[in-house]
């Protein structure tokens, strides 16, 4: 892999007994658009905020450009922009003032800063916005000015804590489009997300969990892994079918998918087979079944259940 | 250093300065508050401290005695001010001061003229409130006094030191006429010396009119900057930890230094300011004069620098705001009685001077009245002085190195 702007070797996080990150290795080109996924407490947020400097690594190291995350704090940062998951700009303080003390901050050229600040506000859709409290803005807003403030001084790395958790669909949309421009423009972006149409389009994905990088591969691989199509059942009543089919043996877990019930099974075909032979649920009509594609959202369950039955295993 | 560099750190400096200077701008309450508290304290608490003489205290007397000379002596105590009389009727057993509403009670007992005069007095029973022992300290001395001039005044003289010859043997006169004019004399000087009272002939030095404003000032001065400071200051970092902006703030390239005293300008221009604000209150409206006013300016400086560095230091340790108020209040509460700043330090004993000394403002105080009061050369107070500035440069870098330290 040619010179890779991001690389963790062994890197690991403890507190006390509790392991955040348990020995990462992960290694990040130019360019990419990086999905780092895992549940709520995985440990992506504490990664994150080890490749910021925030928080010290307990062991391992973590590099941006060839420096030290830890030893050499000070002097990447310049090279990163970083949007928290928690909004935490001024509030008491207007759009473009937040936008001038950041610019201040990364020591952006006084000459620079008002032509760099108009072209931000331009991009973000804040222009009629710029005199407004930064507290007083919408959700989104917020989070479009707060990309704005990491962006001020032109970083080409971004760091993205759960951008769009909380955001309408629109700002969603808003703020993706964003991405994949900078994306475009060469500037490497690691996100962290909860949502699999934005994990969709990340050109890879990383999944993490229990503090244990799983897998890093493109999503259009991580949906190939699956040994074969996913069994989706039409029944009626759906929802005490649902309880009915995990209880099943031989059944992973079965979830809800447009009003029906995708199984996933370690050998799905031979489940149906039986079924098709004697059916045991005598309550629940059967109505329909059908075989479907897995998508990041399976990929996701999958990975973050630990349900690798269902992967290929002669695959990777 | 180059001129670039220093260029770019005045650059950030300046940027965290303006943003801290918006945050109390933008805040009416606390803007109201810092304008209005220093003048407001300053009249309030100049006046309660202005004259501390105690006037009209409750007082009762009851004369058992009731002869011409113990009413010569009601009627005398009656004269003063100190002292609200009211005569009571012979009441056996002690006053009940609670139930008479009084602070002070003084009786004379049966018999006190009759045996004044046989030269064994029974003495006068004073009886005081002693709750608040400063006060009733202050009103035994005032009654002692005034029994004093009492005593001084020639009848009663006479009426003591009489009976004292009366009652001399007529050897001794005989013995006298005997003596030699020098040896009188020298016997004469033996005699005052033993009568009169040993009176110093007094002048006071530095605050001649023992005006207590003049003494109080730089206690008033400093206890409001202080206040005012590490109350202000303890929110700065913590609610940016709170708010997560610390976070934000610590992936820019800026220096803990740089964030420290950036953070640090503007309360120091509000100070400055407000110490202003304060000084004209005390000279125009209560007169007080101030001496030295470089030398003032730069105790002042460097006390709000020790007072913002503490402030901060303990901002760089709480996790939220209110921790950092509670910490800032547990700070502040010795400071009221231990840095002298309103009654002379020289009254606490010795292991709790130790304390003192450790509070800027106990160094403050020390360092202005020398200046300012005894107009003292600068060799006086350059020991507080020192401790102010090590106490800046302590605080202030230690809380930039708490903020390297933790997690943001």
């Amino acid at each position: 892999m040619p010179d890779p702007i991001i690389v963790l070797e062994n890197l690991r996080k403890a507190y006390g007994a509790t392991i955040a990150a348990n020995d990462l290795n992960l290694s990040i080109p130019r360019g990419e658009i990086f999905g780092f996924l895992g549940a709520n407490g995985a440990g992506k947020t504490t990664t994150i905020r080890m490749l910021c400097g925030l928080t010290r690594p307990t062991s391992g190291h973590g590099f941006i450009d060839g420096l030290d995350v830890w030893t050499d704090r000070y002097r990447i940062r310049s090279k990163f922009g970083y949007v928290a998951q928690k909004f935490s700009l001024y509030p008491d303080l207007t759009v473009t003032e937040n936008l001038a003390f950041f610019g201040g901050a990364f020591r952006v050229p006084r000459g620079e800063l008002g032509a760099r600040i108009e072209t931000l506000l331009a991009q973000m859709d804040l222009v009629g916005k710029r005199d407004a409290m930064a507290g007083s803005l919408s959700g989104g807003m917020k989070q479009l000015l707060a990309l704005a403030c990491a962006l001020v001084h032109d970083p080409p790395l971004l760091f993205l804590d759960e951008p769009t958790s909380g955001l309408d669909p629109v700002h969603r949309q808003q703020l993706w489009n964003l991405l994949y421009n900078l994306g475009h423009a060469g500037t490497t972006i690691f996100v962290t997300t909860h949502y699999m149409d934005e994990a969709e389009r990340c050109t890879e994905v990383g999944f993490v969990r229990e503090g244990r990088l799983l897998v890093k591969e493109t999503p259009r691989r991580l949906k190939a892994s699956f040994k074969s199509k996913l069994l989706e059942l039409e029944v009626d009543p759906v929802m005490p079918a649902l309880a009915a089919f995990r209880s099943a043996p031989g059944v992973l877990d079965a979830t809800l998918r447009s009003g029906h019930a995708r199984i996933y099974a370690a050998d799905p075909e031979s489940l149906l087979r039986e079924w098709q032979r004697e059916w045991p649920f005598p309550e629940l009509k059967w109505i329909h079944h059908a075989w479907v594609e897995p998508d990041m959202e399976d990929v996701f369950k999958a990975w973050s259940q630990g349900y690798t039955q269902l992967f290929d295993s002669t695959a990777s | 250093m180059s001129k670039m560099n220093i260029r770019s750190i005045w650059n950030a400096v300046a940027s965290v300065a303006l943003k801290e200077f918006l945050h109390v701008w933008r805040d009416k309450r606390i803007l109201a508050l810092i304008i209005i508290l220093p003048p407001f304290f300053t009249l309030l608490f100049g006046h309660a401290f202005e004259g501390t003489e105690l006037t009209g205290v409750p007082a009762v007397i009851v004369d058992r005695d009731g002869t011409e000379q113990s009413k010569k002596l009601v009627e005398h105590l009656g004269k003063k001010k100190t002292f609200a009389w009211t005569k009571l009727g012979d009441a056996s057993g002690d006053p009940d001061l609670l139930r008479l509403r009084a602070s002070a009670a003084l009786v004379i007992p049966k018999d006190w003229t009759s045996t004044l005069e046989a030269g064994t007095p029974v003495p006068l029973k004073l009886f005081l409130d002693g709750t608040d022992a400063t006060s009733a300290d202050e009103l035994e001395g005032r009654l002692r006094e005034m029994l004093g001039e009492f005593q001084g005044q020639d009848d009663v003289q006479e009426l003591t030191v009489k009976p004292l010859f009366e009652e001399l043997p007529p050897e001794v006169f005989d013995a006298l006429k005997a003596v030699t004019p020098e040896s009188r004399a020298k016997l004469k000087v033996e005699f005052q010396k033993l009568v009169k009272p040993w009176q110093p002939e007094t002048r006071i030095l530095y605050n001649p009119g023992l005006r207590f404003i003049d003494f109080v000032t730089p206690g008033i001065i400093g206890l409001i900057l202080q206040l005012l400071t590490v109350t202000l200051m303890a929110c700065t970092i913590a609610r940016e930890r709170e708010a997560g902006t610390l976070a934000q703030l610590i992936v820019t390239p800026l220096r803990r230094m740089e964030i420290v005293i950036g953070k640090v300008l503007p309360y120091l221009g509000i100070s400055l300011f407000l110490i202003g604000v304060t000084i004209g209150v005390a000279h125009f409206h209560f007169g007080v004069h101030f001496r030295q006013p470089f030398m003032l300016g730069i105790i002042c400086l460097l006390f709000l620098l020790c007072s913002l560095g503490s402030g901060l230091l303990i901002s760089a340790f709480c996790h939220t705001q209110t921790q950092a108020i509670q910490f800032a209040v547990f700070y502040l509460l010795p400071v009221f009685p231990l840095s002298g700043a309103f009654a002379p330090i020289e009254r606490l004993p010795a292991g709790v001077r130790l304390v003192s000394d450790v509070f800027p403002l106990t160094h403050f105080c020390e360092a202005f009245r020398m200046a300012s009061l005894r107009n003292a050369d600068f060799s006086f107070f350059a020991g507080d002085l020192l401790f102010l500035a090590v106490g800046a440069i302590v605080t202030c870098g230690g809380a930039a190195w708490i903020l390297n330290r933790t997690d943001a």
